[in-house]
């Protein structure tokens, strides 16, 4: 065994401890070099569709960031993983992006994820912002839980609010599915039209496995609504309107973004005619930066994004995410979550490109405009912003 | 909202849209009585199906009766398959019953999400639109789809009857169905006649789902549900009594519709399976017609009076 001098034991010590130092700063040198967030969505699985579209969108954000110089100069590193729209597999993922990836802020969407990850961002103190689910206690999920999409309520007492006071409808029809979400919004629009002063002459609910609505259609048929307002699913709410149009109702039908989509025209045809719906983002007919964004999905893949609004949040997200990071950077605050968190409800309103401005009150929900399309002469056109 | 027009209209809505619903349950209870088998494996079969007539109409752009005979084509390579590498497998291997059940619920979801990968979640129909023109007659609206759905489904039931009655291989089916061991003494190929059975089922939930597609939105996982009430009017109509769960099928749907003039909409759901879970418990053998045992016995007389000249 070879012994060394103690001076030259100390030289060893030394330099090794300078070689250690010298790679942790060129380690939190690289760490700075950016910033980086979570993005845990369906890439795989039933939702997969919607999922795979949305996280392109934010991914084109994020490269239109980084092109433009980044945050000040640094990167925004954006980590995607899977949640295939289930609990379990999101909880795996934001496990991952917390204790792997170290990111201080991630996000997510679909209700039952969103609830399930809650704690976890809770308990680490790491952001969690839901892009795209709406269940009302989203915003009773904790202090680290916030969303940048409307919750459940705003848009079907926007389109409550509207039928009664601006259309003058006084005598309403509700038919809606039979579950957790259909009921919840079918109150809330009862509620909402009878305030406004309106009444509720048929409040209907048909099973989520039905396939033939008559029975319903005739009941509401039979109490001569003025309206209709549908909270039905995008899987039978065309055979719904289309059922009611063959039983010989004509009243104008409301519904939700759901069903705001071009195919409900074509699978309808003239019997979409008067069919209202609403839109949590603004048309192409309403923003500039909304035509140019579905053009480029015409150029590059051919089609529309599925769920064109719920894209439009998601390539909003990063610019959100830039924002925080950038001031942050600015006062050279550490990127941790709490800071994070901090500063994003110090800055609370944000410019964003497609979805315009939001803002984060104390109750953790936002307010934003709702958009009501109706269908006139074979297409989607705009009728109106509530909530401006 | 009690008078004669509503009452006509939702009887006669509730027979329209029973049409499919008979199909399935036909076929459902065509295999179960032949096959011997709770083929769960059948929404993949109405799965297939009913994309097979998505691609011919709406992919490739070809005519109604084309996408029918696509739909009738998926369903049966659906059913050939099964069947082929399935079914006859499992029984060569001596698989129990409760094994074959398992086989057909992990098939269905198998061929669902092969679809699912295929043709994505968003729900679609055969035609691009899905309006059909109403007509009314004495009041009551009569849609463009309503009668040929009834018609088709009539002649798949006169098709059926037919085959079982005066074919050769109609005759083995139900020589199997009552003795399958008997039969393969008297000369008749179990196997070829289990095939046959489960094609015929594979050919009538072409049709049914060609129907139903015309008419709904249909996503990969919708045939499961679809399935449930196949499953109560076989169980309704007597295990082993096809007719018995074609007709089961048609006053389900008649009686479920109607029901909304007494109870609200969101409890129609729930009287299916009142309906199913009483039957189960008072009717384990479900209903049985007093003479259906004659019928049975003229039928087994004949594929023996046959087998010896060939099969």
């Amino acid at each position: 065994m070879t012994r060394h001098s103690p001076l030259r034991r100390l030289g060893l010590k030394t330099a090794l401890a300078t070689a250690l130092l010298a790679a942790t700063s060129t380690l939190a040198l690289a760490q700075q070099g950016s910033y980086k967030f979570g993005l845990a969505m369906p890439l795989t699985g039933g939702q997969a569709l919607y999922g795979n579209d949305q996280v392109k969108a934010a991914q084109w954000a994020v490269d239109a960031i980084n092109a433009a110089g980044g945050i000040n100069g640094k990167k925004l590193e954006m980590i995607v993983l899977d949640t295939q729209a289930d609990p379990q597999v999101g909880i795996q993922a934001v496990n991952r992006l917390i204790s792997v990836d170290k990111v201080p802020a991630f996000v997510t969407a679909w209700s039952g994820v969103v609830k399930a990850v809650a704690p976890i961002a809770n308990d680490n103190k790491i952001v969690e912002l839901s892009v795209g689910a709406n269940a009302p206690d989203i915003a009773k999920l904790g202090d680290y839980v916030y969303t940048t999409f409307p919750l459940a309520d705003v848009d079907i007492r926007a389109v409550a609010q509207y039928s009664a006071k601006d259309m003058g409808k006084k005598k309403a029809a509700v038919l809606f599915i039979n579950n957790e979400t259909g009921i919840g919004s079918a109150v809330v629009y009862k509620d909402t039209f009878t305030k406004a002063g309106g009444e509720i002459v048929a409040y209907e609910a048909y099973d989520q496995k039905a396939t033939d609505f008559t029975g319903p259609l005739l009941k509401i048929r039979a109490a001569n609504a003025e309206i209709i307002h549908l909270q039905g699913l995008v899987a039978e709410s065309p055979q719904i309107i289309a059922q009611a149009r063959q039983l010989g109702i004509t009243v104008p039908i409301t519904s939700y973004s759901g069903i705001y989509n071009p195919k409900l025209i074509q699978q309808l045809g003239a019997a979409a005619e008067g069919v209202i719906a609403t839109s949590l983002a603004p048309g192409v007919d309403d923003l500039p930066a909304v035509k140019d964004y579905v053009a480029r999905w015409q150029k590059e893949m051919g089609r529309e994004p599925n769920g064109l609004p719920y894209t439009q949040y998601l390539y909003d997200t990063p610019y959100l995410m830039a924002a925080v990071f950038g001031s942050l950077d600015k006062k050279g605050i550490a990127p941790t979550g709490e800071n994070f968190r901090k500063e994003m409800l110090a800055i609370k309103s944000f410019d964003l490109p497609l979805t315009g401005k939001v803002e984060f009150s104390d109750d953790h929900t936002v307010s934003k405009p709702v958009y009501l399309v109706e269908v006139k002469g074979g297409k989607w056109t705009g009728k109106a912003v509530v909530n401006k | 909202m009690l008078n004669a027009t509503v009452i006509s209209q939702i009887l006669w809505t509730s027979l329209a849209t029973s049409s499919y619903f008979v199909l399935f349950a036909l076929a459902f209870a065509l295999v179960l009585k032949v096959n011997k088998v709770f083929n769960f494996a059948q929404a993949g079969m109405m799965t297939a199906g009913f994309y097979a007539a998505y691609v011919a109409v709406r992919i490739i752009g070809l005519p109604g009766p084309v996408g029918v005979m696509a739909a009738i084509a998926g369903g049966v390579v659906a059913a050939f398959v099964l069947e082929y590498a399935g079914f006859r497998v499992l029984r060569q291997r001596r698989a129990s019953a409760m094994f074959v059940f398992i086989f057909t619920l992990v098939a269905s979801q198998f061929i669902t999400y092969a679809m699912t990968l295929v043709f994505g979640t968003w729900p679609t129909t055969i035609f691009e639109s899905m309006f059909w023109p109403v007509t009314l007659v004495a009041n009551v609206a009569v849609s463009a789809w309503d009668v040929p759905a009834l018609g088709a489904t009539l002649a798949v039931l006169i098709g059926l009857w037919a085959f079982l009655r005066f074919s050769r291989y109609g005759q083995f089916m139900i020589a199997v169905a009552d003795n399958s061991d008997l039969a393969e003494l008297y000369g008749i190929r179990k196997d070829r006649v289990l095939m046959i059975s489960m094609l015929v089922a594979g050919a009538i939930v072409g049709v049914g789902m060609f129907l139903y597609g015309s008419r709904a939105q249909v996503q990969p996982a919708a045939a499961t549900e679809l399935m449930l009430f196949a499953v109560a009017a076989t169980i309704l109509g007597g295990i082993g009594n096809i007719w018995g769960a074609a007709l089961a099928a048609v006053i389900l749907g008649v009686v479920q519709n109607a029901s909304i003039l007494f109870i609200p909409s969101a409890w129609q759901g729930f009287l299916l399976y009142a309906f199913l879970f009483f039957s189960i418990v008072l009717f384990p053998a479900g209903f049985r017609l007093p003479d259906s045992r004659k019928a049975l016995k003229k039928m087994r007389a004949a594929p023996a009076a046959n087998a010896g000249q060939g099969g």
